[in-house]
């Protein structure tokens, strides 16, 4: 069920991730991150979590709709979904802003990426046509869609004004 | 360039001419390694078709060149597998069916209609 993982994944389900911000915008790194069923201690760029993670800023490989679907009502926070391609030029435009949008904004929200070549299914489940294609997701619930790269500012207004509108 | 823009509001640089040289991916971007790279021939080939676009339909490139380049390399890469530059932007139930049908090859129908 669970994806298959990025480099250095142990035994007791810990994942140990030397990436640094830098190398995590190389593709080649940015391979899969697994969601085991329960997930106990684990390490996400130096940064160690224990029981209920909070995972920073996520990409998925080759998620199983279900666990994807999992993610999305386990997670404490809304969710925003990134579906992109490898080589969608305004995709990896947004890969340095979703980081600096997932730094200012970890407390509101979860950023998940979703490699849409990976995985054919879950974009296909929500009917992705133009990447980048973000979803914003609250409790499980898509709540916000919209598509194309922009600048940060915008890319937060966006997410907050989402987010009001919810409450 | 707006034939390698996608159907998203990413804004189109300006400042280069037609006899630019070609896009190389800027030093403050990212490094791409994708499992499957084109081949240099394609990506050639596209760089090109690309440049010639631009030209003819008084476009330019991206003032972010990282952009472009990561755009031809998704034309080369589709030309290469199926056999049509299929748009890189987009998500495809069926992509050999979409190459065949054409609308979405490069330059598509809503660039070209733009």
């Amino acid at each position: 069920m669970a994806t298959t993982v990025a480099a250095g994944v142990h035994g007791n389900g810990a994942i140990a991730s030397s990436k640094s911000v830098n190398s995590l915008r190389k593709l080649s790194h940015l391979s899969s991150l697994q969601f085991p069923t329960q997930l106990r201690s684990f390490t996400i760029r130096n940064q160690t979590f224990k029981s209920k993670p909070t995972l920073h800023l996520v990409e998925a490989k080759q998620q199983t709709l279900s666990s994807f679907v999992d993610v999305l009502e386990n997670s404490d926070r809304p969710v925003l979904v990134d579906f992109f391609a490898t080589w969608c030029g305004p995709c990896q435009f947004m890969v340095p802003i979703l980081e600096q949008v997932s730094a200012l904004m970890k407390d509101k929200i979860q950023i998940l990426k979703i490699d849409t070549e990976e995985n054919h299914s879950i974009a296909d489940k929500y009917r992705i046509e133009a990447l980048p294609t973000f979803i914003l997701f609250k409790d499980g619930k898509p709540c916000d869609r919209f598509e194309g790269a922009m600048a940060a500012e915008k890319l937060i207004q966006r997410i907050e004004t989402s987010l009001k509108v919810e409450q | 360039m707006k034939a390698l823009q996608a159907s998203t509001s990413y804004n189109v640089g300006f400042g280069i001419s037609a006899a630019a040289p070609p896009p190389r991916p800027s030093r403050h971007r990212h490094v791409i390694l994708a499992q499957v790279e084109p081949t240099e021939k394609s990506v050639e080939i596209m760089r090109k078709f690309s440049e010639q676009y631009a030209r003819r339909s008084g476009t330019y490139f991206c003032v972010e060149k990282g952009v472009t380049s990561v755009v031809i390399k998704g034309l080369a890469e589709h030309k290469d597998t199926l056999g049509a530059p299929l748009c890189p932007c987009r998500h495809y139930d069926d992509k050999y069916a979409e190459a065949q049908q054409g609308f979405w090859n490069c330059p598509c129908v809503p660039m070209r209609e733009r």
